[in-house]
């Protein structure tokens, strides 16, 4: 690792003026997790590295706003996982959640910085899209919020303007009953990368909205208007139609982890396996909210 | 050379599982390794290497590197004498540092010796190394193309080499009977594809080296050190008197530690600069370092309508790296046993150990045989599948009884294997109904254990009667140290914790030839054995002498020397033997397996090292995923020494051949390069991929030549897995693949293929690059 | 090379070290080098094997993927901090017991791991003790006796 400048900036008006002033060559470091793995690699060599764990401002928990969860830039992925709010509305995210990295991973990693990093494959960039979560950005012209589905711009790219940080991410809670689950597949069952991830959120005023990983250049959205998905007793040759257009929105890459062909056939299986728990379980919250007879 | 006669009845120890010699420093983080060792003064070393498989250096400029506070040396090939020294188990060709030419991805051009790791960091990447990419070849079909760029250049070979103009190092022929008359009824034929992967030893390599007034210490997490003392000499021509190599515990090494790659560099750092110097690698580094053969093995075997084997016509071709390493010998060793623990009655063998410009193959575990059992053992399914046989029975009508020969003029059966491929077959419920998707898979394989080779330990017998024993026998995770000190204590009838055991040092334990092969247990264990019944001997000879009895009034027994009606302290009779100044008592062992030069292999076999593989899997239909829900192994050891310490290098050897089975395997670039360099993307087995059960059976039938009848173990574990598991998924879901890894994408892939009316896929041999990854 | 040192205060096993450490070093390489701890291992160096895996205020972390300028303030159990004097952690004396340790390597972060995974569950299934070890490897493949040496840690826990 080369050396660098080392700053532990104490509030958020201090990160911004490093930001401005160091420009390309500064990098913030949250849970540092995929920071020094590109760092070692000399993918990157910043000059400038920003410590942001002692900004006063930033937060490390999940706070109950009016109508959402507040996740903030610091809260690693560990307390997110074990939020009972967290595990309440969002259990997909839980789900993404659990599956980034090892323990040792998610005691450092940040969900801002899974966000940042913007890696295509990030696990918890589908749940966070299908929960339309929306990003607090902060920077020298001050605060503006954008939905995450507009947030990534390509593998490694997000509409982070020069001096802008993410203060936090929040999460809209749900106004209706819901199912939505995570699934994803690896090439083994421990620690891995995702081959192709899924997250499905199926409801009935608006259908079923699914969100993929590591089959475009970003995180991507597809919402199916179709409400037909909803129906749990669907011919199964419909729901393969309407999943096969699902996966026509992606466009996978051949790497060292998959071909395209097989990501293209996993996305559908993925989604596939997304809806049908994200189905039981919007059943189950059904149940839960009509009256006993 | 059996010393299991005289002790059978009086084990104390031995058949026990007593705490690992060693356990209580791994547990509390205390145990040094290589890279742990703080010489004073060491410089850092890193190693500058290029961007490619094959290039010609045109110039390496260390100006603006040298100029670098805190650079101390840049070593290149021009600061090396000429010719370049190269050194090499088998053949002296690999040079100590890349000359004129780059021929794998990794190899090192240049080191440079800093102060300071991120000095050394800095300084490789301040150096200005002018190079011409050359064309390279790194696959086999590519190496063995007509008019292939060569690997190696025909003036390091000898000059009466017929392959000297080509990329075969060397062909083995071997056999017996006559294929070409043999009449078979039926015939299959098939190609069967293992891939390149690495060791990934947790501990990656790491090597120190300090000057000597007269010569040099060399310090390296190393199997077997007086391979690597004989290299220094070669390398450096000094007399193996001035070169000490120090050996801490490897922490892992499967064979990848076996032979010397980066000693000698290090060894010419530390003369140039007079200075400890001291080089750790990275695990990238240590996967350029050190990898497996990979293999591509025709198959073409005849049998009966009965389903016994008329045939088996064997081309094996290993993929080797650039330089030969032991490879050769993998390829010699492996393919001599090609038809396996079979009968054959017409066997034609040719093994090819083809250069290519890749990172030099070594010895792994199994040494050549997982890719020969990948090949064997799907074949006979495939054989079975013809004659509408079950897949047990085909094997139980082929394999050889005790005593039987399986390959004329070596050593004849020395076990009962059958019983192996029926307890793992019991072990699994063969025969009894499936799930879904479920599938069982049941294979053998077999290993020729060390042939010609030496061990010495020496016995010391201390003024207090604790026991020191010298032995150079690596302690890498077998539990060597334990199963020695459990050997000498039922020997001597010392305690456990009053005995020692010392390894890793030339200067101190004598000469072993190599921790590998399985073959600890067996040659040191004996020659430990043979130095304390000289002990003995000696004890009863001082004990006559110094009680003036007749000697064969005088027993040893439970650690005291029974004269008579007196019983004496071992202390206590070397007090009254040398008086009251004291000494001790020593004598060395020796165990050695006989050199036979007309041998092909330069000696029989100690023992075969056998074992059978059964499993069940599920396959999910829609990924290609796998689940292992039992795998079995039932190892053929003769006795196991030390039970718990057997059981875990079985179960190890099984998960390991489990990650080559399922998914492992390092993918080149068309510059050679490797594209999954690095723990992110080449997968290994962690604790949630192992099967959901696992049954480890230890057949103990007392007929090996170790002590005890003890036979070596430790590799049969992964032998046949992959064969197993193959046969497994066959059987769940009807996909024979003939190429691993069997990935959830393979698998995949195949059942696509089937569904596209296609039953099997027995790929044209062509370049298994053209699996798109 | 121009040194950067900046000062640090962290608690190791319980004893509090002023260091100046440089800002591009790991916590691991300061352990290792500066503090002459070498029970926590490298091998990936990118989070993958687990086998640098401390606690630091008591969570596991890969010390590999941690600045030691980050670390400021910290207090830190490294394996060398488990055993009380000769007295071995149960843990430690469990992986013995299950003959859970064969070259060793991997064993320090393994049992690092395992500390965490009881101070979080104090008995887990088997399931649990494969989830919270995931991000360890070891390629002697010791897995089942690990798993076996942890869940005999806990019942001896519960036992005492």
């Amino acid at each position: 690792m080369n050396a660098f400048l080392y700053f532990r900036p104490q509030s958020l008006d201090e990160v911004i003026t490093l930001l401005v002033r160091y420009g390309r060559e500064a990098r913030l470091l949250a849970g540092g997790t995929d920071l020094l793995v590109q760092m070692r690699h000399d993918l990157i060599a910043p000059q400038v590295v920003i410590d942001l764990k002692r900004v006063a401002e930033l937060r490390a928990d999940v706070q109950l706003l009016d109508g959402a969860l507040r996740i903030g830039a610091l809260t690693v992925l560990s307390d997110l996982i074990e939020d009972a709010r967290v595990q309440q509305y969002f259990p997909a995210l839980v789900e993404a959640a659990s599956v980034v990295g090892s323990v040792q991973i998610r005691n450092r990693a940040t969900l801002s910085g899974n966000i940042c990093n913007a890696s295509p494959a990030a696990d918890t960039a589908p749940a966070l899209l299908i929960y339309d979560a929306q990003v607090n950005l902060i920077g020298p012209d001050g605060r503006r919020t954008v939905a995450l589905r507009r947030f990534f711009l390509g593998p490694r790219k997000t509409v982070l303007q020069q001096g802008e940080l993410v203060e936090a991410i929040d999460l809209p809670l749900p106004r209706e009953a819901s199912g939505a689950a995570f699934t994803r597949l690896t090439r083994r069952r421990g620690v891995d990368l995702a081959t192709v991830n899924a997250a499905c959120l199926a409801r009935r005023s608006d259908g079923v909205l699914f969100a993929f990983g590591a089959v475009a250049p970003t995180p991507i959205l597809v919402p199916v208007s179709d409400n037909r998905l909803l129906v749990t007793s669907l011919d199964a040759a419909i729901r393969r139609a309407i999943l096969d257009e699902v996966a026509a929105h992606t466009s996978p890459i051949s790497d060292v982890r998959a071909s395209r062909e097989y990501r293209l056939a996993m996305v559908k299986v993925m989604a596939k396996r997304a809806l049908e728990v994200a189905l039981q379980r919007l059943t189950a919250a059904e149940a839960q909210l009509s009256p006993v007879a | 050379m059996s010393a299991s006669a005289e002790n059978q009845g009086m084990a104390q120890w031995v058949g026990m599982s007593p705490e690992r010699v060693g356990g209580r420093e791994r547990v509390t983080g205390a145990q040094r390794y290589t890279g742990d060792i703080r010489l004073p003064g060491a410089l850092h070393v890193k190693l500058a290497h290029l961007n490619c498989g094959h290039a010609r250096i045109l110039n390496v400029d260390a100006s603006q590197a040298l100029r670098l506070k805190g650079v101390v040396a840049v070593l290149t090939a021009d600061d090396l004498p000429k010719p370049m020294p190269r050194f090499g188990p088998v053949y002296n060709d690999r040079p100590v540092i890349a000359d004129d030419e780059v021929k794998y991805f990794g190899e090192p051009v240049a080191a440079v010796a800093a102060e300071d790791e991120d000095t050394a960091l800095e300084a490789v990447k301040l150096l200005r190394i002018e190079y011409e990419e050359l064309p390279g070849v790194y696959t086999i079909d590519e190496a063995l193309r007509p008019g292939a760029p060569l690997v190696q250049h025909p003036s390091i070979r000898a000059a009466d080499d017929p392959f000297r103009q080509s990329n075969i190092l060397n062909e083995w022929c071997f056999g017996w009977g006559d294929v070409d008359q043999a009449q078979a009824d039926m015939v299959i034929e098939n190609v069967y594809r293992f891939p390149l992967v690495t060791h990934f030893p947790i501990e990656n390599l790491a090597y120190q080296a300090a000057p000597e007034k007269d010569g040099v210490s060399v310090w390296s997490s190393i199997q077997h050190p007086y391979v690597l003392q004989r290299a220094i000499v070669t390398a450096l021509n000094l007399p193996a008197s001035k070169v000490r190599i120090i050996a801490p515990d490897p922490g892992g090494g499967f064979g990848g530690k076996g032979y010397p790659k980066y000693e000698p560099l290090l060894a010419f750092l530390a003369l140039k600069t007079g200075r400890p110097v001291r080089l750790a690698l990275t695990l990238e580094e240590t996967f350029q370092a050190i990898r497996r053969a990979a293999s591509q093995i025709r198959l073409r075997s005849g049998f009966t309508a009965d389903g016994r084997l008329v045939f088996q016509d064997i081309e094996a071709n290993y993929q080797l790296g650039a330089y030969a390493d032991i490879g050769s010998r993998v390829v010699s060793k492996g393919s001599y046993v090609a038809a396996g623990p079979y009968h054959a009655p017409n066997v034609r063998i040719v093994g090819r150990a083809v250069l290519t410009h890749t990172t030099p193959s070594t010895a792994f575990r199994g040494f050549g045989i997982p890719q020969l059992s990948w090949a064997l053992e799907s074949q006979m399914d495939a054989a079975a599948r013809q004659l509408g046989l079950d897949r047990l029975e085909i094997r139980l009508r082929n394999i050889p009884a005790k005593g039987e020969t399986v390959i004329p003029g070596d050593k004849p059966v020395d076990g009962d294997w059958r019983m192996l491929l029926q307890r793992a077959a019991n072990a699994i419920g063969w025969g009894q109904p499936l799930g879904k998707n479920h599938g069982r898979g049941l294979a053998i394989g077999m290993k020729n254990s060390a042939s010609a080779s030496a061990s010495f330990a020496i016995a010391r017998l201390l003024q207090d009667g604790s026991l020191l024993i010298l032995s150079s026998t690596s302690d890498m995770g077998q539990g060597a140290r334990t199963v020695f000190s459990q050997l000498a204590a039922d020997e001597l009838g010392i305690p456990l914790d009053r005995i020692s055991i010392v390894m890793g040092d030339t200067a101190l334990a004598p000469f072993d030839a190599s921790t590998s092969a399985s073959r600890s247990s067996v040659f040191m264990g004996n020659a430990i054995i043979s130095a304390c019944r000289q002990i003995k001997t000696q004890l009863r000879q001082m004990a006559a002498e110094a009680y003036d009895m007749a000697e064969d009034c005088i027993r040893l027994q439970e650690g005291k020397v029974i004269c008579g009606e007196r019983a004496v302290a071992y202390d206590r009779l070397i007090r009254d033997y040398y008086g009251a100044v004291r000494g001790e008592v020593i004598a060395v062992g020796t165990a050695r397996g006989k050199y036979l030069p007309n041998h092909p292999l330069g000696g029989q076999a100690a023992f075969w090292e056998v074992a059978a593989v059964g499993c069940e899997v599920e396959v999910d239909e829609e990924t290609g995923e796998i689940t292992i829900h039992k795998l079995v192994t039932v190892t053929d050891i003769g006795k196991a020494l030390n039970p718990r310490q057997a059981e875990a290098q079985d179960e190890g050897a099984a998960i390991m051949g489990l990650g080559h089975t399922l998914m492992e395997h390092l993918i080149l670039d068309e510059a050679g390069r490797i594209q999954n360099l690095g723990a992110l993307d080449y997968r290994i087995p962690t604790i949630k991929d192992i099967p959901l059960e696992m049954e480890t059976i230890l057949q103990e039938n007392g007929d090996g030549p170790g002590p005890y009848g003890s036979k070596g173990a430790g590799e049969s574990g992964i032998l046949a897995v992959s064969p197993a598991v193959g046969s497994a998924i066959r059987e769940a879901i009807g996909v024979t693949i003939h190429d691993l890894p069997l990935t959830p994408e393979k698998v995949w892939l195949a059942l696509q293929e089937k569904r596209a009316g296609e039953n099997s896929f027995a790929r044209p041999l062509t370049d298994p690059k053209s699996y798109v990854e | 090379m121009e040194k950067n040192l900046i000062p640090i205060s962290i608690t190791v096993n319980g004893r509090r070290v002023e260091l100046e450490v440089q800002p591009q070093h790991t916590l691991l390489k300061v352990l290792q080098n500066q503090l002459d701890l070498i029970g926590s291992k490298e091998c990936c160096g990118e989070g993958e094997c687990g086998a640098c895996t401390i606690l630091a205020n008591g969570r596991a972390i890969n010390s590999c993927l941690v600045l030691a300028v980050e670390a400021d303030g910290w207090e830190i159990v490294t394996i060398e901090g488990l055993a009380e004097d000769e007295r071995l952690d149960p843990l430690q004396e469990a992986f013995l017991k299950a003959g859970a340790v064969q070259c060793g390597y991997c064993i320090p972060g393994m049992v690092m791991s395992a500390k965490y995974l009881l101070m979080k569950n104090p008995h887990p299934s088997e399931d649990e003790v494969r989830q919270g070890l995931a991000g360890n490897l070891c390629r002697c493949a010791g897995y089942n006796r690990i798993i076996a040496a942890v869940q005999l840690a806990a019942s001896e826990k519960e036992a005492a």
